[in-house]
């Protein structure tokens, strides 16, 4: 991360967002094998990766303030969008500890964190915010603790209390949504809140992934990532908004498929928090244009031989039944049937300009 | 925060004193960096010994200072034990060196439940002293009910004495009338939760089901000290490797001993992290987390308590 923001993007219509080469080589593309299927795919939050979106506890990239803002503006439309259960006081402050933290010994040059006992600073230099607050009390603070924080946050956040060998979304702020509702799933338990996903359940992943996350510990953080696609640079695809952004979904043609279709990645750590117990479930979403995908020779034939042969269940779940045919067709004549080398690293340093992407 | 800290934390006993004849109190100092704020209900896997043999033992963490320098821990001297804990009781004076190796909490205390009843014997009531402070600053009702020995009584007393008289009730004789009605005066969203020893447990639960408290109110931790037994080997199917447990060792420390890298977390038969399938030769579980089934099925074994009635086991590791 350079410092450097795109500040006016737009993630609704009229729909403006840029990536930068830099950006484009950064993306966390989430298939390391041609074939796709659902699987935990749990691997350490470690601060490595073939990747530079994985370096980080929480990943900060050219969209920041763009994203921070759209959130604003999302959730002035629907305060709801951030609801936490009173006795999630104690993981809101652990939240706060950990972000700040985190971004402040990541981006010392974006934020600062000066702790004097329960006296504590916050300096946000991109969003230009300076607090002064003591640690503990939530009146010092212009919203509550976990607002305060997840507001300054690329992503989506929820927080889980573990109680009864069972994790419960207690809490969260969700703006950035694939086609879930945290109204709709506040209180639920693990079991219930994936009760839509077809097959794993079956599969027994869910409870092989309770009983590890019930284990997980402090200072150990976990990552996955998960993807689907969306139509337009749209972050918010929420079932409140279905309205909005649901027909989108036949507007896909041969002619705009490089430039509406988007592989929507999450880039999904948990963490344990060490005051309350509970767990952060932190979803940072990625979006990349097919069009900018193809500039990576091995992703796109990757992404071809994904889509082509994804299980008809899945694509029914992710809901990519109506532009799927356009985006395999689009991806199939870039791919030279090369085999490809396992694992999700570019294999590149530099991208194919976009005039040369005519197809074989 | 994201480095693996397998290295643990370490640390040195600052100060040792007595509460009873069998439980000693420890604070234990951070000598690298701080240790990490600490949930109510965690315990540390405590690594501790001399030139001869190390301990990895888990103990509920008592406290931890503001400024995360100092955390406390209580350990019980069993009769005639020649484990970590009487090491500790014998050997640890100021300046032990101590690693706090992990951190963990499986006993959280359940904070949706707005009254709780705690109910503690013996060396059963370290949980509670972090829980009752995490309760008194989340506003949460509760009352604990303390048993001990007669001889005990004045020792507790001590311990208990900074804490609200009208929140804590100390028992000197397990009275199952008593019990009985202090549990029927329980409005029915009360959370029940109990630590002790085995045959207090089993006790409390009997009492609490037959007053009508639903079992899922009812929340216990068991930890399980590794015991003795006779020597025996595995041999490991992966790595080709032949381990020998000797009568006082772990098959866990005896898997780490020897290099291989076998998961864990608890090391007291309370979380399940441990469990490796067993190929051939039959287990002796002791530990408190496998299902009956899954004890009959013989088909895997945890490896931090339990050990083995057969000569050998062969393990997937
Ligand atoms: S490590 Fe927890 S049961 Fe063995």
């Amino acid at each position: 991360m350079d410092g450097r923001f795109n500040t006016d993007e737009s993630y609704r219509f009229p729909y403006a967002v840029r990536n930068s080469d830099a950006a484009i080589l950064r993306f966390p593309f989430p298939f390391p094998e041609d074939s796709y299927m659902y699987s935990m795919n749990v691997e350490p939050h470690v601060p490595a990766g073939p990747v530079a979106s994985l370096h980080h506890a929480f990943d900060i990239d050219e969209h920041y303030v763009s994203e921070c803002r759209e959130k604003a503006r999302i959730l002035a439309e629907d305060p709801e969008r951030c609801l936490v259960l009173p006795h999630m006081r104690q993981a809101e402050w652990d939240f706060v500890e950990l972000a700040m933290d985190s971004l402040s010994r990541d981006y010392p040059d974006l934020f600062a964190l000066d702790r004097d006992g329960d006296r504590w600073r916050w300096t946000n230099r991109p969003l230009e915010i300076t607090q002064d607050f003591v640690f503990g009390n939530a009146g010092t603070l212009p919203c509550g603790p976990f607002e305060y924080m997840a507001r300054q946050m690329q992503g989506d956040f929820t927080l889980q209390d573990q109680r009864d060998g069972d994790l419960w979304m207690d809490g969260g702020m969700v703006t950035s949504q694939a086609d879930w509702s945290l109204k709709f799933d506040l209180g639920m338990s693990f079991g219930q809140w994936h009760a839509p996903v077809p097959k794993a359940p079956q599969m027994g992943i869910f409870d092989r992934a309770l009983r590890f996350l019930l284990m997980l510990r402090h200072g150990h953080p976990v990552r996955r990532l998960n993807w689907t696609m969306t139509i337009n640079p749209r972050l918010d695809t929420s079932p409140e908004n279905f309205t909005i952004w649901g027909g989108d979904r036949g507007s896909v043609t041969a002619d705009n498929v490089a430039d509406k279709v988007h592989l929507r990645v999450e880039l999904q750590s948990l963490f344990r928090l060490p005051r309350s117990n509970a767990i952060l479930f932190s979803v940072r979403c990625y979006l990349l244009p097919v069009g900018a995908i193809a500039r990576v020779p091995k992703w796109r034939s990757r992404l071809h031989r994904v889509l082509r042969d994804l299980d008809p269940a899945l694509v029914a779940y992710k809901g990519l039944d109506r532009y799927l045919p356009q985006t395999v067709a689009f991806l199939s004549r870039l791919d030279d049937g090369a085999v490809l080398s396992p694992g999700i690293q570019p294999d590149t340093a530099i991208l194919i300009a976009v005039d040369d992407l005519v197809p074989r | 925060m994201m480095m693996p800290r397998s290295t643990g934390y370490p640390a040195v006993i600052a100060d040792v004193a007595p509460v009873t004849p069998t439980l000693r109190r420890f604070d234990i100092r951070a000598t690298a960096q701080p240790f990490p704020p600490v949930s109510a209900g965690s315990h540390g896997v405590f690594a501790f010994g001399d030139a001869v043999r190390t301990w990895k033992n888990p103990y509920s963490i008592v406290a931890r200072s503001d400024d995360g320098s100092m955390l406390r821990i209580i350990v019980r001297l069993a009769q005639g034990s020649r484990g970590g804990s009487a090491f500790l009781h014998g050997q640890g004076r100021p300046g032990l060196e101590i690693t706090v190796l992990g951190i963990a909490n499986l006993f959280p205390v359940v904070r949706k439940a707005r009254r709780h009843i705690l109910l503690s014997a013996g060396v059963g009531i370290t949980p509670f002293l972090s829980y009752m402070d995490a309760m008194d600053g989340m506003g949460l009702a509760y009352c604990l009910h303390h048993y001990c020995r007669p001889e005990e009584r004045q020792a507790f007393h001590a311990l208990l004495a900074d804490r609200d008289p009208g929140r804590v009730v100390l028992h000197d004789d397990p009275d199952t009338g008593r019990l009985s009605e202090i549990l029927a005066a329980e409005p029915v969203s009360s959370r029940l939760s109990m630590c002790g020893p085995d045959g207090f447990m089993n006790w409390v639960g009997a009492v609490a089901r037959d007053v009508g408290f639903s079992p899922g109110k009812i929340h216990s931790e068991r930890f399980s000290a590794p015991e003795g037994g006779a020597a025996f080997r595995v041999d490991l199917a992966r790595s080709g490797l032949s381990v020998s447990v000797g009568p006082e060792d772990t098959l866990l420390d005896a898997l780490e001993a020897a290099g291989i890298e076998a998961p864990c977390l608890c090391r007291g038969g309370a979380c399940g992290a441990c469990r490796v399938a067993v190929l051939s030769g039959v287990p002796d579980h002791r530990d408190h987390v496998l299902a009956e089934a899954e004890r009959a099925a013989g088909d895997c074994i945890l490896t931090c308590v339990s050990r083995a009635r057969t000569a050998t086991l062969t393990l997937d590791l």
